[in-house]
């Protein structure tokens, strides 16, 4: 029945293996709690029909009706225009920095991009708060510097160093053979990069790329505080319009609707899509990341 | 036009286009150091906040994140480390590790403000610890387990195999061999997970916030049941009125503060890997 642990029968006499089998235990009850807690809690939305909860944009706690769709257009939006903003340079600076400096400058550029990020969401939040939404006002002549767009663009600055360290590894973990081979034949150095390194090293930079989105999507903080807040879909893919995503809607509503009811249940649903949401963009991410270093 | 140049150009558009992105995070950086530096002062440091934080100082912002980081610390990293142990000195079939890794996987894909609203049910009204530094420190003991466990995990792993081979050709006990060969060697895995933990907690705005912070008046916790103040939400509130001038300033130094202590747990955890794994793997 034990035949999974290591066969050697002193373990059972001895308090420290039992010590670690009720940590590991613990974990591991923690997460089925945590799991199920998502499943059962957002069950009665589920019940009233998943895809109707999934598209309808009316949310009204005070009427009981609950609809995600504003949510979900939000997040998709936000997230795609972080990924779209920050690729660019994420991309060039992990290709500079595996393929063009030298090992000392390297390590001390990707400490610099380790350390910038974990900053935390909450200082990008008052960043955005207090600086970039203003300029997105004024440079475009809006109303409001609240909007889909503010919030896009600030998460692409957030995530911009976490793709950029994870690329980096990816292109970095090419075995030297392909860049000396592909010199050697008369190849630049950049057309080494381009011909020799960057084929082996894309499903790295895609999972690098996964994961910095994940994290995009679960974000807060920084998006709540300057998304706008609107639970709407605006006409004709309109990006300076206000709008919602759903740790946003999450923020802002949890502390009113704490237990009670349809409507944490409706909150719990809208975590359990963005759960399925992160766990898809970060399993996929990770997979290929370690797919690449094998 | 001849390869040379085409290739020169190109190699100054991708340069152009990495010194953008650096200088994006250095203008982060500069906006926040610019904005923040002003305010701080010993005063700032070592002063309560008063008038619903736009005024006074960070006192018992900055001893509320240093409770509860140091709390989630104390009380994940015993669990990471058994946890840890546990799967890679006792478990032998393949199977069963992965089965474990993909549980810290999705504890780790989980977006924070989840833990926020599953853990305040939880321990706030099922163990009925309410709104206070307890709640918080679980749920962010919660949050880091995954950290602190890939962390010391990935340092054990790293481990040659002739260690092991060697420890058990003496005839040690599993347990003999994890306290006397794995952990010597792989003990910098613990200490950067630990540190990397304590910068995601201290870093945490979305799980604490209605679960383990006040936002004003609240001072030093006088037992298990009150909030703190915390540095994370007392710069959301501040950050949420632009329009005045001093709670702006005070909104900035505590950015700057928050940044510098996670910033030092950052670094100081990387100069402990980088030091400690090459000789563990000499």
């Amino acid at each position: 029945m034990f035949s999974f642990l290591v066969p050697d029968r002193r373990c059972h006499a001895d308090p420290m293996f039992w010590i670690t089998v009720f940590f590991a235990g613990l974990v591991l009850l923690v997460a089925i709690i945590f799991f199920s807690y998502l499943i059962f809690e957002s069950m009665p939305i589920w019940e009233q029909g998943v895809w109707a909860f999934l598209t309808s944009v009316e949310w009204e706690p005070a009427e009981d009706i609950y609809g995600a769709g504003a949510m979900i257009y939000g997040s998709f939006i936000v997230t795609t225009l972080a990924l779209l903003f920050a690729l660019p340079f994420a991309l060039c600076g992990a290709v500079t920095a595996s393929e063009f400096l030298s090992p000392r400058t390297r390590l001390v550029f990707k400490g610099a991009m380790e350390i910038m990020a974990g900053a935390p969401g909450v200082v990008y939040g008052l960043l955005g708060a207090a600086l970039l939404s203003l300029w997105i006002k004024d440079f475009f002549g809006l109303i409001d510097g609240a909007t889909l767009f503010t919030a896009g663009i600030l998460l692409g600055i957030m995530i911009l160093p976490t793709i950029m360290t994870l690329a980096e590894d990816a292109i970095h973990s090419v075995p030297g053979e392909y860049r000396d081979t592909a010199l050697s034949l008369g190849l630049t150095p950049l057309q080494a990069f381009l011909k020799a390194v960057a084929p082996r090293a894309l499903p790295g930079v895609i999972g690098a790329v996964l994961l910095g989105l994940g994290r995009a999507l679960g974000e807060t903080i920084a998006v709540m505080l300057v998304i706008g807040g609107l639970d709407i879909v605006p006409s004709g893919f309109d990006l300076f319009s206000p709008g919602q995503n759903i740790p946003s809607k999450l923020g802002r509503e949890a502390a009113e609707a704490i237990g009670s009811g349809l409507h944490w249940n409706a909150l719990l649903a809208l975590g359990a899509v963005l759960f399925f949401g992160t766990m898809l963009l970060t399993g996929a991410g990770s997979w290929l990341l370690r797919r690449n270093k094998v | 036009m001849n390869r040379k140049m085409r290739d020169n150009i190109l190699r100054g558009i991708i340069y152009l286009t990495a010194f953008a992105g650096m200088f994006m995070m250095v203008a982060v950086l500069w906006e926040v150091i610019q904005r923040g530096w002003p305010a701080l002062s010993l005063e700032f440091l070592l002063q309560p906040s008063s008038n619903f934080g736009a005024e006074g100082g960070l006192l018992y912002q900055t001893l509320g994140t240093i409770i509860l980081m140091a709390g989630a610390v104390l009380i994940g990293f015993p669990v990471a480390l058994g946890s840890a142990l546990f799967q890679t000195e006792y478990v032998r079939s393949e199977q069963v590790k992965t089965f474990f890794r993909a549980i810290i996987f999705s504890l780790n894909a989980v977006p924070t403000i989840l833990f926020g609203l599953a853990g305040y049910l939880f321990f706030g009204v099922y163990l009925a610890t309410g709104v206070s530094w307890l709640t918080g420190a679980l749920i962010l003991a919660i949050m880091i387990l995954p950290t602190i466990q890939a962390s010391i995990q990935s340092a054990i792993e790293c481990l040659p195999e002739k260690y092991r081979e060697v420890g058990m050709a003496l005839g040690l006990t599993p347990w003999a061999l994890a306290r006397r060969v794995v952990l010597p060697q792989c003990w910098y895995g613990a200490v950067t997970g630990a540190l990397l933990g304590l910068a995601r907690a201290a870093g945490e705005t979305a799980a604490i916030m209605f679960t383990a912070a006040a936002f004003s008046g609240a001072t030093w916790p006088r037992s298990f049941a009150d909030p703190v103040p915390t540095l994370q939400t007392h710069i959301l509130v501040l950050a949420q009125d632009s329009a005045d001038a001093v709670s702006q300033t005070n909104a900035w130094g505590a950015a700057l503060v928050l940044l510098m202590i996670v910033f030092i747990l950052i670094l100081t955890s990387l100069v402990v890997r980088s030091r400690f794994s090459m000789e563990a793997q000499r």
